[in-house]
């Protein structure tokens, strides 16, 4: 990929300026079987189409965002601050 | 030979450069390329095919095809029909076995036909298998162009730019700069970049030209890489207009790669930029409707042109025949005419490739004949001929009839007889025909025989070429240098502040990761092993990663990331972490020590820095928690300082108290030494008593000659690494990979499972739940021989663990190591062998420290 | 070397798609092929078709830097790839098709002490099951492989190399093509251009695999399809750990031959071997993203270009000719996923990042045994998707890795 990436705090950069940290995965809430814990930790959707994914602008502010990618064209369709839930 | 000045001729008459070919010397003009300083030498061969070793001359002169390919000042593949000339170059024909004008390995043009069909090398050689090694040397020796110079490389500086441009517009052609200068008039930020020397003084207004360069393709987001010889340009447009006009086609006929059969612009180029009068007796052929134009061209230039043929009037047979590879006479439906210049025109195919990268569509037009680009993707425009505008239909035959080889692609010899052979075989599509066949594989990159291909197949498959398809277009538009590709020489790397003090000590350094340590400072580590237990090493620990995490709730982040406790460690007191994976995995370890209730301070692994601070700060991203994460990693220097005389040497530096009740092991201090504030943490990776100091990086130096000058010797990694040993501490990432875990790796007393959540926590549940099928434990070996790391731990002849660390040490009295094995085999005092040179050697487990065992001596 | 003066052709042309097969091969790339080959020809199979969604060989299989090699980390990994090797090398004579398997050599580069170690461990595994490897210091490097740069110049000079002599180069498309022919003179139906959209199932098995070309009724059914397995995957309801990749590679204008053995340095991410017809061939380690589209980067030739001239400075003026990039499909412990998933019926081979084409024969041959028989040979046993549901992983991977 060698597309523009937006940055919610620099604006669009070179997208070799992030790092790309795999599609969103949601984490079991508490003592997941183990069948459940494994589909968390090596299972992914790897969807031909739109991915919600993590990226950081690391040799930039250093920000963690989601950006919203379709796989089959690298279009980013937008990107967003995570909403953080402890 | 040459013509009179021609009006607008490139070459300076005036002055004439010198230059060599092989033995001969030969002048040229300045101006001139070194092939048009062959071309007006009475040079016509230039180069011997690919495979067939046949004679090649001049036939596109725009550095498109293979023909001109020579070596030039040791230098291969250089196509020297755009390679300006220069004074006292050396040029010398390639792939030749003999001269240009007798090539011995052009038997296999003449003889090997018929044992040498395409792909003749799939169906011969097979047998016996022994011999495919000899075979293969000797196809190895006959293919290949030029021959490397092993003594060549960094002979250029190579750079690269980052550009932006509002407009970029790529063909300098009527069109192109018509579009450069209307985009021109909306504001500056246009640049035009085109191929030719002759834009290079072009005036435009409010337009950047830049030529001769070349844009080498159109990568996503508008990134577009210009190639103008040592200089990379990597441009970012918000706008791209591509006029790359048409690539002039050649035609298919028996004959058609004899010396003498050029292309329209390489006539039109030899005359009007060289002056050079490209033939005595020229036939022209034409497709197009532009044979009379050429005939103009070539007479203007007192070329005889006996014959045209507009060749759209349907002539079937056609053929050239040459001697010595030089064209002598062609016959058109049975009508021989003498000559020995040939001008071709095949048409005109739109140069599509930069559009069909950027994600255009390529499509076959019926009524033109050829390929155009259609539905390009929004900021990419096409002016001009490349869109098919102004191409006048070519009509001639995909291949024409009559005796001798007819190419379809120069490159690679690849002849029509080759190409419907392999479609008979069962190569029936375009892509398998290409890997089959190699069509288009060769230096024209499908220039020149994409598309009279696709004809030859269309016309074979007894279908059209929209159903056929093009073979995917993909950068570079032409080959590029890998050195400009490569730039300047630079790999970041990382040194210490104190990198100098270790060269000047005469360490030997080494890598481990980004960072270069010392191995060791003299020729026996155990010297500096000894200096340790005895009395007062000092060992440069800068590389550390180094982490401060502040904030109201940095005890809860740590916590969480963490299977052991933070929230409740004491303010000035230390405490030892790894961080896991949430499948558990072991990542990382290191020290964290809490200097106040909303402050910790974080070691971590040489190499782990940057990796855990990025996730630290994902954790985070998800959490929330009101933390901040700060790598000081290079900010800091840091020394530990270790072995029994360590307390006292420190004290003499320091007025704060050093005694064993008011700093005690795995306290976290901030004291002064020699003037210098530093972070010291009582810790003992090295089983010693020390301290490890973390201070400005800036009075590295200055601490390190006042700590040397106190009688503190240097120890290095391999004694380090010795010293850890001997107290059975694991490495992480050498100890450990990818699968290890926190019960495996024989730490099952660090993660406190009562907490509600940690990274890892899930995984670790379900590991207690089964038995590891191997464990991380201690060995000493039977015999005074050390295992290499990565030994294998052998049962019943197969491979059952391995070896991680080994090292004789003094201090225990044996060799001692740690290692991965089977679970039922680690129980300590157990025996088992491991592999060293092809022997078995036999070890013992051993739990727990080689040496002080209780700690005592770090404790004290 | 009759068919040099009597041209016949390779295979079939493509006919209709019949209502049913026994055995239905998803993916006609080397393993697919290799699979129906293995099929009909061990297992005297009589029923076997291959769907390819475009020609033969168009993955991943046409696509790769035509490296083999077995000297792998794990036990179970050397093992396989090892018994792989072995059916290569008789693979020519067996298919009457010179696949040019030029066992030359490999080298993988050390720069660091800590990659040492990783070689030491590699050769002793490979050693103990009989696979010629050893860790080699510069003095024999430079012997092997005169023109490696092994001067302290390099920002990482060479401080050892794992040799491995039966590693080599071979003609990935002739494999393809080998494969194919052999398969379709034993009654294996071909059909290229057919897409798979669809399978339809009963009690746990899929019944019916529907193709944009129509329906047909299956025994069983074989996925092979790499970059595209999870998609497959998702059809028949098999979720797989897999994540999609491209792999990009570029070749250079012919020289002369210059470079006998395949230079490899994970440390410098890029790989470099000079081809029969005198290119260089270069690539690098995959991209760390996930994406389906095949577009490579310029970042990717800059630094393969980099950190080629900084093993062989002499490729400087070198001129680079074409790229292409291919889909890899990656495990998370980068070894293959091998055998049978919770579909009865539904056998994946997938996972293979970039080693998938170093197993062809050894795919063929140990799937073909499991369709026919049912049973899962011992030598993939180890590979099973199964394995990520235990969390008893394979893992090719040395070092710890920060990865999520």
């Amino acid at each position: 990929m060698s597309f523009v990436l937006a940055c919610p705090h620099c604006g669009p950069r070179p997208v070799d300026e992030f790092a790309y940290s795999g599609e969103v995965t949601r984490r079991p809430q508490s003592s997941p079987t183990l069948r459940e814990l494994t589909d968390y930790v090596y299972f992914r959707d790897n969807v031909a189409g739109r991915q919600r994914e993590w990226w950081q602008h690391r040799q930039g502010c250093g920000e963690w965002f989601l950006a919203e990618r379709d796989t089959r064209t690298n279009e980013i369709i937008s990107v967003s601050l995570p909403k953080p839930g402890t | 030979m040459r013509l009179p000045a021609q009006p607008g001729e490139l070459i300076d008459r005036a002055e004439p450069l010198g230059f060599r070919l092989g033995e001969y010397r030969l002048e040229g003009f300045r101006g001139d390329t070194i092939g048009s300083a062959l071309f007006a030498n009475g040079r016509r061969v230039f180069s011997r095919s690919f495979k067939y070793h046949r004679p090649r001359g001049l036939l596109c002169c725009s550095g498109h095809c293979p023909n001109c390919m020579m070596t030039v000042d040791g230098v291969p593949n250089v196509r020297v029909c755009v390679e300006p000339l220069r004074e006292g170059a050396v040029v010398t024909p390639q792939n030749v076995l003999g001269r240009l004008d007798m090539d011995f390995l052009s038997v296999v043009d003449k003889f090997g036909g018929p044992f040498t069909p395409v792909g003749f090398y799939y169906r011969t050689m097979i047998r016996p298998r022994f011999m495919w090694p000899v075979y293969e040397k000797f196809l190895r020796g006959v293919a290949g162009l030029g021959r490397l110079d092993e003594h060549a490389g960094h002979s250029r500086r190579y750079d690269v730019e980052h550009r932006r441009a509002r407009v970029l517009v790529i063909g300098g052609g009527q069109a192109g700069r018509a579009a450069a200068l209307a985009a021109a008039t909306a504001g500056p930020g246009v640049v035009l970049v085109d191929e030719s020397v002759r834009l290079a003084d072009v005036e435009l207004p409010g337009v950047e030209v830049l030529a001769p360069a070349r844009a080498l393709g159109i990568w996503e987001g508008k990134l577009v890489p210009v190639d103008s010889g040592t200089v990379l340009y990597r441009y970012r447009a918000e706008r791209i207009i591509v006029a790359t006009g048409t690539v002039e086609q050649p035609l298919v006929f028996p004959g058609n790669d004899l010396a003498g059969v050029m292309l329209p612009e390489a006539a039109r180029r030899l005359i009007r930029d060289f002056s050079l009068r490209p033939g005595q007796r020229a036939i022209v052929l034409a497709a197009d409707e532009r044979a009379p134009e050429i005939a103009e061209t070539l007479r203007e230039a007192g070329v005889a042109v006996p014959r045209v043929v507009d060749l759209r009037e349907g002539a079937r047979q056609l053929e050239a025949h040459g001697r010595r590879g030089h064209v002598r006479r062609v016959v058109v439906d049975g009508e021989e005419t003498k000559c020995d210049l040939v001008v071709v025109s095949g048409g005109r195919q739109p140069a599509y490739s930069l559009l069909s990268q950027a994600g255009g569509r390529v499509e076959y037009d019926e009524s033109l004949k050829v390929f155009v680009p259609r539905d390009l993707p929004a900021g990419i425009e096409a002016v001009g001929s490349v869109t098919g505008e102004g191409i006048v239909r070519a009509e001639g035959a995909a291949a024409y009839e009559g005796s001798g080889k007819c190419f379809v692609c120069i490159c690679e010899d690849v002849t029509t007889k080759d190409v419907k052979r392999s479609i008979e075989e069962g190569f029936d599509s375009i892509e398998l025909s290409k890997r089959y066949t190699t069509v288009t594989m060769g230096p024209c990159q499908g220039k020149l025989c994409q598309l009279p291909s696709i004809h030859l197949y269309a016309h074979e498959l007894h279908t059209y070429e929209a159903t056929i398809g093009t073979t995917t277009a993909r950068p570079p538009w032409a080959p590029v240098e890998l050195g400009l590709l490569a730039g300047r020489h630079l790999e970041p790397t990382r040194r210490t502040s104190l990198h100098f003090r270790h060269e000047e000590l005469g360490a030997r350094m080494m890598w481990a990761g980004p960072w270069k340590r010392p191995y060791a400072y003299g020729e026996h580590p155990e010297d500096e092993v000894r200096t340790v237990h005895e009395s007062l090493g000092v060992i440069d620990v800068s590389t550390l990663g180094k982490l401060l995490v502040e904030g109201p709730e940095a005890a809860q982040l740590l916590e969480r990331l963490y299977p052991n406790r933070f929230a409740d460690l004491k303010a000035g007191r230390i405490r030892y972490g790894v961080l896991t994976s949430d499948g558990g995995r072991i990542m990382d370890d290191g020290t964290v020590a809490r200097l106040a209730d909303d402050l910790y301070y974080v070691t971590t692994t040489s190499t782990g820095a940057d990796a855990v601070t990025a996730w630290f700060e994902w954790w985070n991203a998800v959490w929330g928690y009101d933390a901040e994460i700060v790598n000081v990693t290079g900010a800091l220097a840091a020394l530990n300082l270790a072995g029994p005389r360590s307390r006292d040497a420190l004290q003499r530096l320091t007025e704060d108290e050093l005694s064993a009740d008011e700093f005690r092991y795995l306290d976290a201090k901030h004291i002064e030494v020699a003037g210098v504030p530093c972070l010291a943490l009582r810790i003992g990776f090295v089983g010693e008593l020390g301290y490890e100091l973390h201070f400005p990086s800036s009075a590295a130096e200055y601490l390190w000659d006042r700590l040397l000058a106190d009688g503190a010797r240097p120890f290095g990694l391999e004694p380090q690494r010795i010293l850890r040993l001997e107290k059975g501490h694991v490495i992480v990432g050498q100890d450990t990979d990818s699968e290890s875990n926190l019960l495996s790796a024989g730490m099952p007393w660090l993660p406190k499972m009562d907490k509600d959540d940690f990274v890892g926590k899930f995984a670790l549940e379900h590991f207690a739940e089964r038995d590891e099928r191997e464990l991380l434990v201690g060995f000493t070996m039977e015999d005074d021989v050390v295992p290499a790391e990565g030994a294998q731990i052998v049962v019943e002849g197969q491979p059952a663990g391995r070896v991680t660390s080994a090292r004789r040490s003094e201090q225990v009295g044996a060799v001692i190591g740690l290692g991965w094995l089977p679970r039922d085999r680690a129980d300590a005092g157990t025996r088992f062998e491991v592999r060293v040179d092809r022997r078995l050697v036999g070890a013992r487990v051993h739990h727990g420290a080689f040496f002080d065992s209780a700690g005592e001596r770090m404790r004290s | 070397m009759k068919e040099i003066f009597f041209p016949k052709r390779m295979w079939r042309s493509r006919g209709e798609l019949k209502r049913r097969y026994d055995v239905v091969i998803v993916g006609g790339g080397s393993h697919g092929l290799a699979t129906a080959y293995y099929l009909a020809k061990e297992h005297g199979a009589k029923s076997v078709c291959i769907l390819e969604k475009s020609y033969i060989g168009s993955g991943a299989s046409g696509r790769n830097t035509t490296i083999v090699r077995s000297n792998y980390r794990t036990p179970e990994g050397a093992a396989f790839y090892g018994e792989s090797v072995r059916l290569y090398e008789r693979l020519s004579k067996e298919l009457d098709f010179n696949l040019m398997f030029s066992q030359r050599g490999h080298l993988t580069l050390a720069h660091s002490d800590r990659a040492l170690v990783v070689m030491q461990e590699r050769a002793e595994v490979n050693k103990l099951l009989g696979i010629k490897s050893s860790v080699v210091g510069p003095r024999e490097i430079a012997a092997l492989c005169p023109e490696l740069d092994l001067s302290d110049r390099p920002t990482w000079p060479v401080l050892g190399a794992l040799f491995h002599p039966p590693g080599g180069i071979i003609r990935h498309d002739a494999v393809v093509w080998a494969f194919a022919r052999a398969a379709d003179r034993r009654g294996v139906d071909i059909h290229p251009y057919t897409e798979v959209t669809g399978f339809q199932q009963s009690n746990g098995r899929v019944t019916v695999v529907e193709t944009n070309r129509g329906r047909i009724e299956c025994g069983q059914v074989v996925s092979a399809t790499a970059g595209w397995s999870t998609l497959v995957g998702d059809l028949a309801g098999v979720r797989l750990p897999i994540t999609t990749h491209i792999l990009q590679a570029f070749v250079t204008e012919p020289l002369k031959p210059f470079l006998d053995v395949v230079i490899v340095s994970s440390q410098l991410h890029v790989y470099v071997s000079q081809t029969d017809r005198g290119e260089f061939l270069i690539g690098a380690e995959i991209e760390p993203y996930t994406t389906y589209k095949g577009t490579g980067t310029l970042s990717f030739l800059e630094t393969s270009a980099r950190h080629s001239l900084e093993l062989f400075p002499q490729l400087e003026r070198t001129k680079l000719l074409r790229t292409w990039t291919g889909l890899c499909d990656l495990s998370p412990d980068y070894s293959p996923i091998l055998g049978k998933t919770e579909v009865d019926n539904f056998h994946v081979s997938t996972g293979w990042g970039t080693y998938g084409f170093k197993a062809a024969p050894i795919v063929g041959v140990t799937l073909a045994e499991l369709v026919a028989t049912g049973k899962t040979p011992e030598l993939i046993a180890p590979f099973a998707l199964e394995r990520f549901h235990t969390d008893t992983l394979v893992s090719e991977l040395a070092a710890a890795a920060v990865s999520h």
